[in-house]
């Protein structure tokens, strides 16, 4: 049976995690992984809510020695969890607080009290073992659903630290501002580390300030693994962050502009990885070199007549890019923007397919629609949403969505109106809709 | 808002110019929750406004503080950490 080593590099005494200023070691973590994975009941999927990277981590290399499979939720909604727990009904939850499993049974990462298993071996896990299951929203309201297997993982995370340049040697360590429960911050900041004899510092911090102080807990060389959102903040605010080899931003481009500023102002490198939750990371760039992107090791492309392909060795059949790219070869492409039904709001990916069909199953909701106006500055730009609901107040919907969708997507405004601007084969056009925007915001447009 | 001070009518204006919000910042009631329910705002707004808190009041926001939480439970509570923080 082929495996991969849950560990690409094990030294027993070196920082796998800091929490609070202090390191847990590599052999500590194997103790408690050992120790949960003996505990953890019979079950094919666990949805692991941990809140802590370490904890978190503990609890999936716990699941994977068991043979099980860690399904990441779809986003951050109350209703997410319900949603895959109907189609996943005989899973369980990991969490390390307060995190309830919407009815499913759940076990507490324990802290602490472990007895340290003499020589812990590192495990062995088998390639072709479906270590997580991603979601995409689909266009028709339920999750699709995306198994990786462990060997993909272990292939992405390789070929993204020899891309750019990590050796074990270096014991660098991550901080990441981006969630683990999610492909890139599992990419990113808990595979890439544990296959490099990286380490990782647990929290997940925010403003820039959060930033500095996370940085400056843990030893360098240091990486930071975050998004263009919290790059850009941290130039604005010319934070002074301690010393970082590399800068690694995903979830949605960065300018080069941002990229050079970022790389003056903090004496680094910027690196970004692009990637979606079909494939996983496929490519990488330095920003400030240019626009094109360079795929990964084994990963190949090619054009079927308007459709643009990626193979890679763990993919079991070639995947379509649900970006506007052009290709320059094999192993190089430009990126020329989303997909008509995508939007990025603040990295958080959705479908405006999928978000129109959960509007529209509100009830009381008879017509509505998401609507993207053009980028209004500096800021994130935000969805809005018309909505013909006759009795239905604004608040009364805001509610109802608040439960399906992900907070990023809560529409700023939403409008309820008597009809909406449909053509006569019942389309709605951008102009249309731009038109009723400034019809509707010219009319409540407050004076200051 | 009759009952907001200065302060708080200053910092309504710079929330709801800084995040685009199509409302009067008269509307924001210094009491009303800032997130969730409230105003609905969320962590990239709060990563915004931490930005032009900082740069109009020299703030610098930080969410291990124990007190961000209450710092941002309201247009008050966030006036009230500003008056206690600010630089300038």
């Amino acid at each position: 049976m082929n495996t991969a080593a849950l560990l690409g590099s094990y030294h027993p005494e070196n920082a796998l995690a800091w929490q609070d200023g202090r390191p847990i070691t590599y052999s500590r973590f194997l103790s408690e992984v050992a120790a949960l994975a003996d505990r953890l009941p019979e079950s094919p999927t666990v949805i692991n809510l941990a809140e802590d990277r370490y904890r978190f981590l503990v609890g999936f290399a716990a699941a994977l020695i068991r043979g099980q499979t860690t399904l990441l939720l779809p986003s951050r909604a109350p209703r997410a969890l319900a949603q895959i727990a109907r189609v996943y009904g005989s899973s369980y939850c990991l969490a390390d607080g307060q995190e309830t499993g919407k009815g499913l049974p759940v076990v507490q990462i324990p802290v602490g009290g472990w007895s340290a298993a003499p020589n812990p071996k590192v495990p062995h896990i088998p390639l072709d073992h479906p270590a997580v299951v991603a979601f995409t929203s689909g266009s028709t309201g339920s999750p699709r659903p995306h198994p990786k297997t462990w060997g993909s993982l272990v292939s992405i995370a390789r070929s993204t630290g020899a891309r750019l340049g990590l050796k074990a040697s270096d014991h660098a360590t991550v901080v990441a501002t981006v969630p683990h429960q999610h492909m890139y911050g599992l990419e990113a900041s808990i595979m890439l580390p544990i296959q490099h004899g990286m380490a990782f510092h647990v929290g997940r911090p925010l403003f820039p300030e959060d930033v500095r102080v996370a940085l400056a807990e843990v030893p360098s060389p240091r990486m930071l693994v975050t998004t263009p959102l919290h790059v850009m903040a941290c130039v604005t605010a010319r934070t002074p962050l301690p010393q970082v080899e590399f800068i690694l931003s995903a979830t949605a481009p960065l300018s080069v502009s941002s990229a050079k500023q970022a790389e003056t102002l903090f004496e680094t490198s910027v690196y970004e990885v692009y990637g979606f939750t079909e494939a996983g990371s496929l490519a990488t760039r330095r920003t400030v070199a240019g626009e094109t992107w360079h795929v990964l090791d084994g990963i190949a492309l090619h054009q079927e007549s308007d459709r643009y392909l990626l193979q890679a060795p763990y993919l079991p059949e070639p995947i379509q890019f649900p970006d506007l790219v052009s290709l320059q070869g094999p192993h190089r492409f430009v990126l020329h923007g989303r997909g008509t039904d995508l939007v990025n709001i603040g990295g958080h990916r959705g479908s405006l397919a999928d978000l129109n069909h959960k509007l529209s199953a509100i009830e009381g909701v008879r017509d509505g629609t998401f609507f993207l106006p053009d980028d209004t500055g500096t800021s994130v730009t935000r969805l809005m949403a018309f909505v013909v609901a006759p009795g239905k107040s604004v608040d009364q919907i805001l509610s109802a969505l608040r439960e399906v969708i992900d907070p990023a997507f809560l529409p700023r405004p939403l409008h309820v109106v008597s009809n909406l601007p449909r053509n006569a084969t019942g389309k709605l056009t951008r102009e249309a809709l731009l038109g009723l925007m400034h019809e509707l915001h010219g009319k409540d447009r407050h004076g200051d | 808002m009759p009952d907001a001070s200065p302060l708080e009518a200053e910092v309504a204006k710079l929330i709801v110019h800084t995040l685009y919000l199509k409302i009067d910042p008269a509307q924001i009631q210094p009491e009303q929750p800032l997130f969730g329910e409230g105003l609905g705002l969320d962590s990239i707004d709060a990563l915004e406004l931490s930005l032009v808190i900082s740069q109009s009041y020299g703030y610098q926001i930080r969410s291990d503080d124990p007190e961000t939480v209450a710092t941002f439970a309201s247009l008050r509570s966030l006036c009230q950490s500003i008056e206690k923080n600010r630089t300038k």
